[in-house]
């Protein structure tokens, strides 16, 4: 074992080490959740009704307010009638990781409550195509714009001003007015995904080119690059790795976008299925279709980083 | 140091031996290559212009070495740049093959100090980018595994810059400038960053590119080893305003070898340059270079009470 120690300023910690504490920073979170949903003296406000003894309104299975129950069984107690039992629970919206976790595997085996209404799996794969347009034309113009913005002067004079005070106007608030121009479906939902990203993206994709080392465009026109070829072979590929890591970042914040996009027009997507299990007070299935957002989310950001390395290659070894 | 140098009579750095005096006078009679006629540069500045550069003046022959010395703040990099084009300048002419040039081009080639290989290319792309983008014809990677082959790095065709240590990079870069054929190279403090043992190397090495192939060489340096082992000629500046100071023609006899470096004719050149470069102390500051003003802050009973 290293003597290195733990915390040490800006020194990487050994491998072993950081896989332990990477591990360590989804164990905490769902230890926590555990204590909080298994150990009885911890919160548990309410109490599952197993015996309704003499209480009136009482009912098996039920989930009553700690403090309620108290009374109502002091009431009964009094009248010396039938003392009501139960068990220390925790609120309807707090599953057990248990249920969760069996939520994630049966939420897709259980069919639609009505028929015309979607399985969960077509929920996501809506959510994903919406996400998937509205990130790609987002990017068909941002990453061009940005690129020639970032390169141009008179290009970033003419268009950042404007792009940014538009990035202030939030993207929701354009919500109505999608709607009214693109109807109910896909299209609004599309709309508030490029809204949200393109400014952004803009702006970060211009801020990202103007840091390529200018020594290296020294060298080029030195070497003979003129105009096309310094932006095509010099400009352009020195900054490619670094566009790619600023694409996985946006195509995070797009995500964020995607609820309240799903929640313009008609309700459609995974925030449908959200909505329509914490309607039915089906609390493990909406916390399911959080955590796979976020399953989805990680893994795709974890392909993308697989896949930059395979494609990069040159930034192998170089800190990555 | 000081005391044994002055007992030894080192010749005047005038003196040329009849090999070199003959060598300078053909190398004169060469065509010239880079005219610089009354060149200046003035920028401004938030304290008023500033003259950074004014009234140099100077020729370089088809296959010299010519190298710029002098000290910090003479403007030898702004020299050098506005010869490659990569800056404006605001008086006089720079004229190669007697016709004037303006904006960069692959006509002058560069190195600069920093590392400039794009490290998205392997070095043999780096290496045919210059012939890719200037389009000549030929087959650029044939030439470029060429001259791979002339800095010794064949064995690294296809690795990445980040795999390369200093000195690989910048003989990397040597070669991607001179597949161009540029009519003049200019290098920019080229070995810099490196370490004394892998500079001396590339010293070697850039010799030995010079005797073999066409180019007339142009080197910016603040190392005067390195200056007068390098070349024919030196060109001395000095700062506020950057002006030529003196023209040195090196008495060292070529083929030049690092046994050289303690010859007589090395060492007044040396002491010229010194001179040169950095004067006795003004009277007038009272300061001293060598001497800092300091308070002994070891007490005189310590155990270990002094140094020697």
């Amino acid at each position: 074992m290293s003597s290195q120690p733990w915390f040490a300023v800006r020194k990487e910690l050994a491998p072993r080490r950081r896989l332990v504490l990477g591990i360590l920073s989804f164990v905490i979170p769902l230890a926590i959740w555990s204590l909080v949903s298994y150990v009885p003296f911890i919160w548990h406000p309410d109490v599952r009704i197993t015996d309704p003894g003499a209480v009136s309104y009482f009912q098996k299975g039920m989930l009553i307010d700690h403090d309620i129950f108290e009374r109502e069984s002091k009431k009964v107690e009094a009248k010396g009638e039938a003392k009501p039992h139960g068990t220390p629970a925790n609120p309807i919206y707090l599953p057990a990781p248990h249920e969760v976790a069996k939520a994630m595997y049966t939420a897709f085996t259980t069919p639609p409550q009505r028929r015309g209404e979607k399985w969960l799996h077509q929920s996501l794969g809506n959510s994903i195509s919406v996400i998937a347009l509205g990130f790609f034309i987002s990017s068909l113009i941002g990453v061009p714009l940005g690129i020639l913005a970032g390169t141009y002067d008179a290009l970033s004079r003419l268009n950042e001003p404007f792009i940014e005070f538009f990035r202030y106007l939030p993207a929701p608030a354009f919500g109505a007015l999608a709607v009214a121009v693109l109807g109910i479906n896909e299209a609004p939902k599309i709309a508030i995904i490029f809204i949200g990203t393109f400014f952004q993206q803009v702006l970060v994709v211009s801020n990202t080119t103007r840091k390529l080392d200018p020594a290296l465009l020294e060298a080029a026109v030195t070497l003979g690059a003129k105009r096309m070829s310094l932006l095509f072979k010099v400009v352009i590929p020195g900054v490619i790795v670094d566009l790619y890591k600023d694409m996985r970042i946006l195509l995070g914040w797009a995500w964020t976008y995607l609820i309240v996009a799903e929640m313009i027009g008609a309700s459609s997507g995974i925030t449908w299925f959200i909505t329509q299990q914490a309607r039915y007070k089906n609390f493990p299935n909406v916390y399911a279709a959080i955590i796979m957002i976020g399953i989805i989310g990680l893994s795709t950001d974890l392909f993308l980083a697989w896949l930059g390395r395979r494609i990069f290659p040159w930034q192998r070894g170089a800190a990555a | 140091m000081n005391m044994k140098q002055t007992h030894i009579e080192l010749p005047s750095y005038l003196d040329q031996s009849d090999v070199v005096r003959e060598r300078f006078e053909r190398l004169k009679k060469r065509p010239v290559i880079l005219n610089v006629r009354g060149l200046g540069k003035q920028f401004d500045s938030t304290q008023g212009p500033v003259t950074a550069l004014r009234g140099i003046d100077f020729d370089v022959h088809r296959r010299e070495f010519v190298c710029v010395i002098g000290p910090s703040g003479c403007g030898k990099s702004t020299l050098i740049r506005i010869l490659a084009g990569l800056e404006t300048h605001t008086e006089g002419e720079v004229l190669l093959d007697r016709k004037p040039v303006s904006g960069p081009g692959p006509d002058r080639g560069m190195v600069f100090q920093g590392y400039t290989l794009f490290p998205w290319l392997t070095v043999k792309k780096n290496v045919m980018f210059g012939l890719e983008v200037s389009g000549r014809g030929g087959l650029p990677e044939e030439e470029a595994l060429q001259w791979i082959e002339l800095v010794g790095l064949s064995k690294f065709v296809n690795a990445y810059p980040h795999q390369l240590s200093g000195g690989m990079k910048q003989r990397v870069a040597i070669a991607r400038a001179l597949a161009n054929q540029p009519r003049i190279l200019l290098m920019d403090e080229p070995f810099g960053a490196l370490d004394a043992q892998t500079r001396a190397r590339m010293q070697t090495y850039l010799m030995e590119i010079w005797k073999n192939i066409d180019v007339t060489i142009l080197f910016i340096t603040h190392d005067l080893d390195e200056a007068v082992f390098l070349a024919d000629r030196i060109l001395v500046l000095k700062a506020n305003p950057g002006e030529v100071q003196e023209v040195i023609e090196v008495p060292v006899p070529h083929p030049r070898t690092p046994d050289q470096l303690l010859s007589p004719e090395f060492l007044a050149t040396r002491a010229r340059l010194e001179e040169l470069i950095h004067p006795p102390q003004d009277e007038k500051t009272g300061l001293s270079e060598d001497h800092l003003n300091m308070v002994r802050m070891v007490p005189v009973d310590d155990e270990v009470a002094d140094v020697y």
